[in-house]
């Protein structure tokens, strides 16, 4: 063997080179494939993360006034990453016979909290004069669209809104 | 194409830094024990990149860093397997450069004219080491806070200096944010900086004086007499005409090796993974504090150095280790390379490889003094909830907290866990008026309050659990004065033992106590029989009637 080998250094050392090289390449990728792959899909992995939905309680349906619409006011807690934070919020609710509606209790315009006002029977922006119908249609003022509404649910007698799932 | 490379090489002379680095000769009969630098050079990439990658989803401090790391176990993907690699990579890199230098030791290719190599390793070695033990402290679980505590206490030990170094280490008194933070800045830049640097001199050096050559026998080469270092140069020079080219030769056996070497790892990351230990408790007392294996040997000798010599284990010995290996180049300095023409330092090698093999070898035997109690996760992540959310404001526990709420001592007594689930997820829908507001909690907040309030009072057990006490255990134990007193009155254990650890007791009561009497129960009665006992006794307290056998309560489903 090793006589061989001395004898065609070129022959012999030729294929046996690159057969070596094939070896190094291919072992190479496996190696650079297992640390590599795992390594995209962990940096990688943001872009087909789910959403997480969180429904949150926002009281009974029972004591919630016909016709009118009422600010409920809510302790939000939603997962971080690897904390937990806790924000209060709130939600102008109305219930229109069967129909519950729930808004964004902030301006289109430009974020103002609003609030309605029984003796227009609207709600009124106090930033720049915005105001909205019972329903949320623009009556006057600059707001562009009109308020945004969350989609809810009825779970136990208990109204669930999801802010996440805001809609113009 | 031709014509790119010719003006590529023009602007990067890449052909003559591929004509010194990979069609280089290495000398004749370098093996697969030569593999070993290569191995551990693949290991710092490794290490870097996982490193890089795990410091996307952590925080350096004591309220986030244990729970950034469970989310990197827990939610994002791959994030336990690339913990896994960077915690055995950690091992691994230990023992592929400790072997390394046992070779290099061996086979005395610190010599003439490696010297400067060999000291970028004991360099390189210490890096290593201060890697692991910055690493440790990271996740900020039992592990790593009484590991750091025993570590920053060692280095307090040394002579004259040792309270600066001490504050030094821990940026401060105390063993806390601080300390965290810098641990992380040395871990993720000065000691990764400083072996690039190192690494960048060390390999340079390999090139340059080029891979030492197997060591011959005096018999079979003898530079003897003037002129000795040219002879050297010269047989050198003939070894590496005899041999192959760097590439493939060489690059394919270190390729292979280190594709071995990631399968072992990765290995051992998909099956033991990296343990993640409960969050850090300075208040804990029934923890047995261990150091990764890699400074078992020092924990074991501390053992034989009692009082006022134990400097000598912990700084003395270490100490001298280093200035050895620092040393050897300069005080061996002949040209015989073989281990047989090198009698003394091959026995000094292997007398001190045994000696530390025989401390790590008994470290790893050496018996935990408490015993290991399983610990519900979620009862823990519970007991923090109840702080984090202010329960305290409105319950007693305990005897602490406001009365607004009703005194939850024995809370996991009276209720089982669906009735703790529904009233933790709608306080107002399970008791009509009460004033308890609906925090909104996320699931998994529910299971583990749930999971707490089920601990307190002892838990829930069935109504089988008094009959069989009083069958099984009250012919040596008294509860509310009815038994014997051959064993311990029973009547208030519940307010001084919790049940996993009554469980682990009743199991094998050696196993806690070693002097007890009492006969262990495991196979006699069924471990969940064991359980249902503990529960049973977990509930009792000073001046409490038995309760459950007239009142039985549901047997909550426990998930561990």
């Amino acid at each position: 063997m090793k006589m061989n080998e001395d004898q065609h250094p070129e022959g012999e050392g030729l294929s046996r080179r690159s057969f070596l090289s094939w070896g190094i390449f291919l072992i190479g990728s496996l190696v650079g494939l297992v640390l590599g792959g795992s390594g995209l899909m962990y940096f990688l992995s943001p872009a087909w993360r789910k959403k997480d939905e969180g429904w949150i309680d926002v009281g009974p349906l029972a004591s919630l006034p016909s016709g009118v619409p009422t600010k409920r006011d809510y302790v939000k807690r939603k997962t971080d990453g690897w904390m937990v934070v806790e924000g209060r919020s709130s939600v102008w609710l109305l219930k229109d016979g069967d129909q519950l509606t729930a808004f964004d209790p902030h301006c289109t315009h430009l974020g103002c909290p609003y609030r309605w006002d029984d003796s227009k029977n609207s709600f009124v922006c106090p930033c720049h004069s915005g105001v909205f119908s019972k329903t949320g249609e623009v009556l006057s003022g600059p707001p562009p669209r009109p308020l945004d509404r969350f989609p809810t649910k009825i779970a136990n007698g208990s109204i669930l809104i999801l802010p996440e799932g805001k809609k113009a | 194409m031709k014509n790119f490379l010719d003006e590529l090489d023009e602007r990067t002379g890449w052909r003559k830094v591929k004509e010194t680095l990979l069609d280089r000769k290495i000398p004749k009969g370098v093996d697969w024990r030569y593999t070993l630098g290569s191995m551990a050079g693949f290991l710092f990439l490794m290490q870097a990149v996982t490193g890089m990658l795990l410091a996307m989803h952590y925080s350096p401090s004591p309220d986030h860093a244990y729970d950034s790391i469970r989310f990197i176990m827990d939610v994002v993907p791959m994030g336990a397997f690339l913990r896994g690699l960077h915690k055995w990579g950690a091992s691994a890199m230990v023992v592929v450069v400790v072997l390394h230098m046992i070779r290099v030791y061996f086979m005395a290719a610190y010599k003439y004219p490696r010297e400067a190599t060999w000291l970028t390793g004991v360099g390189l070695l210490l890096v290593v080491i201060g890697l692991g033990f910055t690493g440790y402290l990271l996740p900020w679980d039992q592990k790593a806070y009484w590991a750091t505590v025993v570590g920053s206490h060692i280095s307090e030990q040394t002579p004259i200096i040792g309270a600066y170094v001490g504050k030094i280490l821990k940026g401060g008194d105390e063993l806390g944010a601080i300390t965290l933070t810098r641990f992380y800045a040395i871990h993720m830049l000065l000691l990764p900086m400083t072996i690039l640097g190192l690494m960048g001199l060390h390999l340079f050096l390999v090139v340059w004086h080029g891979i030492s050559a197997p060591p011959e026998k005096i018999k079979s080469f003898n530079p003897e007499g003037p002129g000795w270092k040219e002879k050297l140069h010269h047989r050198y020079l003939e070894m590496k005409e005899k041999g192959k080219s760097f590439f493939p030769y060489v690059v394919f056996k270190d390729t292979f090796a280190i594709a071995l070497l990631l399968a072992v790892i990765a290995g051992l990351a998909l099956w033991k993974g990296a343990e993640l230990e409960g969050l850090a408790d300075p208040t804990d007392t029934s923890y047995n504090p261990r150091p990764e294996w890699y400074f078992l040997f020092i924990f074991q000798g501390l053992k034989y150095f009692p009082g006022s010599l134990e400097a000598i284990a912990t700084i003395l010995l270490p100490g001298l280790g280093v200035t050895a290996l620092v040393a050897l180049p300069f005080l061996d300095r002949s040209f015989r390379r073989h281990p047989f023409d090198r009698p003394i330092l091959t026995t000094v090698g292997l007398a001190a490889i045994l000696g530390i093999g025989f401390l790590t070898f008994q470290g790893l035997r050496s018996p935990l003094t408490n015993p290991i109690l399983a610990r519900n996760p979620l009862v823990m992540e519970g007991k923090r909830l109840y702080g984090d959310l202010k329960c305290q404001y409105c319950h007693t526990l305990d005897g602490k907290g406001g009365h607004i709420g009703p005194v939850l001592d024995e809370v996991g007594s009276r209720r089982d866990a669906g009735w703790l689930t529904a009233h933790f997820r709608n306080p107002q829908q399970v008791t009509k008026g009460t004033v308890m507001p609906n925090f909104n909690l996320l699931d998994n907040e529910v299971q583990s309050l749930v999971a707490y309030m089920s601990t307190l009072g002892g838990g829930t057990y069935s109504p089988k659990a008094p009959p069989l006490f009083e069958e099984r255990c009250m012919v040596c134990h008294k509860l509310h004065g009815k038994g014997e007193e051959i064993g311990p009155d029973l009547s208030s254990i519940g307010q001084y033992r919790d049940a996993p650890w009554i469980q682990t007791y009743v199991t094998n009561p050696p196993k806690v106590n070693k002097d007890s009497a009492m006969p262990p129960f495991e196979g006699d009665l069924t471990p969940a029989q064991i359980e249902d006992l503990s529960h049973y006794l977990a509930s009792q307290r000073a001046g409490a009637a038995p309760k459950g056998a007239a009142k039985p309560v549901k047997v909550s489903s426990k998930k561990k």
